[in-house]
């Protein structure tokens, strides 16, 4: 894709590169004693996880650049990180109950850090929704719905540590065995290098959308002017 | 007639449902645990769920790389074809600093 740039072809290569080596990596950590090979999960749902809380920081902030400084540039950011916070969300909100269903022996528990997060994904879905059909004022007052989800995460985080609920702790990471440390980072690197690439990529077809919307009024001046 | 009908297959259906307890003896087995036999196991295997987690992750992540790239390219073709127009017109392409700037 010379079109997109060299470091956004390098960032593709690296993530195709972690794509067939990571699994491996994963096949190869400790099986989790408790839980079993089911555990081999984590990997990719705490990275998930991880990149959600992210992607919502920086919706946030692109948020916050355009409510106070009007940055359009700031707004696309927003809208970009969004989206992908849905498609990081729902990853999580699969990968969750497929690992509860065989660990807890349930789909769903209406605990704090799983409702939590469902919320989460729910405004961030409101976002988008209120973009594309909030009328005039819908950037605006996604923008704040936008400043509403960043301050769910904190929540999200730490709902496993103020409640009972059946969800592992946030100790886990931090006291995870060193034989599973190389798989878990080099997953989270992954995942952090896919979300990187495709926000790149989001925010590329947003510039060419708002240049397409100038175009589009250049050619409405051209017409006016000829006739 | 309709509400009259919807009642009396509600009431039909609350006596039928007291008349089962009573046979069954529901209410008193409700206040002790009952061990139950011949339950349904899990089917699937830990390697197939892990494997499910990470397909449907990997999928969504394609899904929506080629979501975004088909719609690059149908934006930048619609550009390009914009431009020329401009250009047979005989204006010049805007500079395109509302595609990048703030």
């Amino acid at each position: 894709m010379p079109a997109l740039g060299r470091g956004f072809s390098a960032a593709l290569i690296v993530a195709a590169a972690g794509f067939l080596i990571v699994p491996f990596k994963i096949l190869a950590a400790p099986i989790e004693p408790v839980m079993g090979f089911v555990q081999k999960i984590f990997y990719f749902h705490v990275p998930f996880a991880i990149t959600m809380f992210v992607t919502t920081f920086t919706a946030a902030g692109g948020s916050v650049a355009y409510l106070f400084k009007g940055s359009e540039r700031g707004d696309r950011l927003a809208e970009a990180a969004s989206e992908l916070g849905v498609v990081f969300g729902a990853c999580v909100l699969v990968s969750g109950p497929l690992w509860g269903r065989k660990a807890w022996g349930v789909w769903w528990q209406w605990d704090a850090r799983l409702t939590s997060s469902l919320l989460l994904f729910l405004i961030l879905n409101g976002y988008l929704l209120a973009r594309r059909y909030g009328g005039p004022g819908g950037k605006k007052l996604a923008a704040a719905l936008s400043l509403f989800a960043a301050v769910d995460v904190p929540l999200v985080y730490k709902s496993v540590d103020i409640w009972r609920t059946v969800h592992p702790q946030t100790s886990v990471v931090p006291s995870l065995d060193p034989q599973m440390r190389p798989a878990f980072w080099m997953s989270f690197a992954l995942v952090l290098l896919v979300w990187g690439v495709l926000l790149a990529l989001r925010m590329r077809l947003l510039d060419a959308r708002a240049r397409l919307a100038e175009l589009a009024l250049a050619v409405e001046d051209l017409e006016e002017v000829r006739t | 007639m309709r509400i009259l009908s919807v009642a009396r297959s509600f009431v039909a259906g609350a006596v039928a449902a007291i008349a089962m307890n009573v046979a069954t003896g529901a209410s008193a087995f409700a206040q002790e645990f009952v061990k139950v036999e011949n339950a349904a196991r899990e089917q699937l295997s830990a390697p197939q769920f892990v494997g499910a987690a990470y397909a449907f992750i990997w999928l969504a992540v394609l899904g929506y790389v080629l979501f975004v790239a088909r719609n690059l390219a149908k934006t930048r073709t619609e550009i390009a074809e914009l431009e020329r127009r401009i250009e047979r017109a005989g204006g010049a392409p805007p500079s395109g600093a509302g595609g990048r700037g703030g």
